[in-house]
């Protein structure tokens, strides 16, 4: 099961320059807002008021 | 979260740190419609002349004229809609045509295994495909305890991201609905196939 060394460092390098296109800095700031799985804001009402919910409350016009 | 980020990236390469800003930037895209903070983020993209570059730069560059309004819109067109939004980026329902299929119970598994527990306020099953992407950049980086070695990343990615994630974002690129999200379907394609490559490496 052991990856050799060259295995490896032959990846690093693909990654590299597959990857140098993708700026490091912006995607940084991005990572930040992440929040293990989005949570969602309860309304008055006692449940969630998901994507689902915020369509069905807009086509009500509430 | 984010200190802890930063105190493990010590060890990290930078090319699997690079890996998992790619996921954190495509698991923020898909897991809700985008803010005005991260659309102003976006803008300040820049990309070289590789495939991967140009995709970020054209992501970049129609982020420049969307406004929160409109992301919010395309983003309910896309994946929310009434009943259902034009595409549904489920795991499940692209490998077996169902939603809440098997693939969703072998990933409820594995996130037991791998000590990954959804938010308790999130009721969308956890196979959506901004999830995945934020579980890989948590392993990848550990933010669910150490960071995974290469195997279980590996493992992760060839079981519940490999066999349809390449697929979807191919449709999120050419969706009837998409605009910004068309060069987030190019993003997410070449990245699923530079990650492939990679992964292919370490055989």
């Amino acid at each position: 099961m052991a990856r050799s060394k060259d295995d490896v460092s032959g990846r690093r390098d693909f990654l590299k320059l597959a990857t140098v296109g993708a700026p490091a800095l912006a995607a940084a700031a991005v990572a930040g807002s992440s929040k293990a799985m989005a949570a969602e804001v309860k309304t008055e009402l006692g449940y969630s008021e998901t994507q689902h919910v915020k369509a069905y409350l807009d086509s009500c016009r509430f | 979260m984010g200190d802890t980020d930063t105190m493990e990236r010590g060890e990290i390469a930078p090319e699997d740190i690079m890996r998992a800003q790619v996921y954190d930037l495509l698991g923020a895209l898909l897991r809700d419609s985008p803010s005005k903070d991260l659309l102003t983020k976006l803008t300040a993209l820049e990309g070289d002349a590789t495939p991967m570059g140009e995709a970020i730069l054209a992501l970049s560059k129609i982020a420049k004229s969307t406004g929160v309004e409109k992301a919010s819109r395309e983003f309910h067109d896309l994946f929310v809609g009434l009943g259902r939004g034009e595409l549904l980026p489920y795991a499940s329902y692209y490998m077996t045509g169902f939603l809440n299929e098997k693939p969703l119970a072998k990933l409820r598994n594995d996130m037991a295994r791998l000590q990954i527990a959804r938010a308790p306020s999130v009721y969308e099953p956890e196979d959506n495909i901004g999830s995945l992407c934020e579980m890989m950049a948590g392993l990848i980086l550990g933010r669910f305890g150490p960071p995974a070695d290469l195997t279980t990343q590996k493992d992760f990615f060839a079981t519940h991201i490999s066999p349809w994630a390449g697929h979807f974002f191919s449709d999120l690129e050419g969706a009837e609905y998409s605009l910004l999200y068309t060069p987030v379907g190019t993003v997410g394609a070449r990245f699923i196939e530079i990650e492939k490559e990679a992964f292919r490496m370490t055989e």
